[in-house]
């Protein structure tokens, strides 16, 4: 059992690198990555579980940041957008979301990348609808999701490239 | 968002989960927290100590039954659910249901348990559970009981658990052979807020056998229309005779009236979606 308390120390490893800390128990992971490790690439938006901006990579599960406290964190494996590029070369997602106009302001861009990765491990061949089910829990102000969901489907394996020429007819029409 | 100062604990076993819920009264289960913590950054519940559940294996276990019922612990996630064949091989709707709730963040944290003893109305499983004549297994440190799913829900952010008590699982009946469930949903959006819902499950042997009809988001808590079932029970299952059945849901029920319907649309949509989970259900039945 862990001792009962209103501070913790916990281990976690954060893109293949173990961190050890004190935390409080009332402290939300999303700060406990933003504030003690300074890990900003993951965002905040809304602080109630409804924007994704937050959204990372926990056990193999995509989870909202915000939606956790840290100690709940404690022995897990973690992702972040900070670690998709490899030694500052973006990772083919990343490249896809510059070459596609996948990024406006850049606020949710963290959330749909990790959203992004998730669904293509869980699924490397989705459809539109799938992709768009997908990052349903990611709000954009910017693009209209349109070149987001293009992005993913780009990298996507098989026929992605040809469904993507589809989504632009339709959002045409 | 900073909250209130709290304690946290992770208790190894449902035995020593109990004893410290029963010994701390400031003490809530942390299941999936995907209510609890906005619950606590906005304060309107002071909780002192957190007793995290969600790890627990004792809670985490799906079982298929030989006779085709099946147990889902309290902490089973959504997704998980979704992805079970056990869940898939006798209660596919339970699956589809589970995979339809808000998003994937969600999904991966969201318990069965926790959807349920939170009581929101607006909440997707509850009606579904009635519907199914689900059991919940309740323990406290003095025992077991068992509570059907029609007497769990109460009111508001209401239900039959007293302090101290954890739902462990829950217990759900085979589908009857010759029989199916429906659960339809007017919603926002795709998998969003639902304005009225409705969740049926019926048993047909040339005659509709039996029959259960919940609605869900007309009453603070999903309920059973009787007099739509009674007007069931017997006939033969066609869509005129159905039609005619969902028209009694009248001034019986007051729905509330907010930004997405008046009282009155909800009362009109929930005929029609009593409607079409009967018929789906039906349906369902017939292809078996
Ligand atoms: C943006 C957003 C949108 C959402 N949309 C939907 C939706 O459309 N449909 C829907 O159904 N849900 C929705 N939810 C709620 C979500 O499904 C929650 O997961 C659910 O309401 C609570 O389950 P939990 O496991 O997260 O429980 P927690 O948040 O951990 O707990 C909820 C409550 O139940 C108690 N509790 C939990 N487990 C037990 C147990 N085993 N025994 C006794 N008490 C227990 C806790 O003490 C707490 O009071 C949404 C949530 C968010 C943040
Ligand atoms: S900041 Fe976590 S979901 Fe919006
Ligand atoms: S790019 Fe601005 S919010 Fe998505």
């Amino acid at each position: 059992m862990t001792e009962q308390g209103t501070t913790h120390v916990i281990e976690v490893t954060i893109n293949g690198r173990l961190y050890s800390r004190t935390v409080e128990a009332r402290q939300l992971l999303v700060h406990f990555l933003r504030d003690t490790l300074d890990l900003t690439g993951t965002h905040i938006g809304c602080d109630t579980g409804s924007c994704g901006a937050c959204s990372i990579i926990l056990n193999g599960k995509l989870v909202k940041s915000c939606m956790m406290l840290a100690p709940q964190a404690d022995g897990a494996v973690i992702e972040t957008v900070e670690g998709l590029a490899n030694d500052g070369e973006l990772n083919p997602l990343q490249e896809s979301f510059s070459r596609n106009h996948g990024l406006q302001c850049g606020y949710c861009t963290p959330g749909m990348l990790m959203a992004g990765t998730y669904l293509l491990r869980e699924n490397p061949n989705p459809t539109e609808e799938e992709i768009r089910r997908g990052i349903k829990g990611n709000i954009c102000r910017c693009t209209g999701y349109v070149n987001i969901v293009r992005s993913i489907m780009d990298v996507a394996g098989g026929h992605g490239s040809e469904q993507a020429d589809g989504i632009v007819g339709e959002e045409q029409r | 968002m900073l909250l209130k100062s709290v304690n946290y604990v992770r208790p190894e076993s449902v035995t020593e989960a109990l004893d410290i819920l029963s010994s701390n009264e400031g003490a809530a289960p942390l299941a999936g927290g995907q209510s609890l913590t906005n619950v606590l950054k906005h304060r309107v519940a002071s909780v002192d100590l957190l007793v995290d559940i969600s790890a627990l294996s004792e809670l985490r276990a799906i079982t298929r039954a030989g006779d085709g019922s099946l147990e889902v612990g309290a902490c089973v996630t959504y997704d998980e659910i979704d992805h079970s064949p056990d869940v898939r091989a006798g209660h596919v709707i339970l699956a589809r249901e589970a995979s339809h709730i808000e998003d994937q963040q969600i999904r991966n944290r969201g318990t069965i348990g926790g959807n349920c003893c939170l009581s929101d109305p607006t909440n997707n499983l509850p009606p579904l559970l009635v519907a199914l004549d689900a059991t919940m297994n309740i323990r406290a440190v003095g025992g077991t009981r068992h509570v059907a799913a029609e007497d769990f829900f109460k009111g508001y952010f209401l239900t039959a658990l007293e302090p101290g008590e954890l739902l462990v699982s829950i217990t759900i009946p085979p589908i009857p052979v010759g029989g199916g469930a429906g659960y339809v949903s007017l919603s926002v959006a795709t998998d969003s807020k639902t304005i009225v819902r409705a969740a049926a499950r019926v048993r047909v042997d040339g005659v509709i056998e039996e029959v259960r009809v919940v609605l869900a988001r007309v009453a603070s808590v999903p309920i059973r229309h009787h007099a739509m079932e009674e007007a069931l029970r017997g006939v033969a299952p066609t869509a005129e005779l159905v039609r005619a059945a969902a028209e009694l849901i009248g001034s019986d029920v007051e729905p509330i009236s907010d930004g997405h319907g008046s009282s009155e649309y909800r009362r009109e949509m929930a005929r029609v979606v009593a409607r079409r989970a009967v018929l789906a259900a039906i349906e369902e039945g017939g292809r078996k």
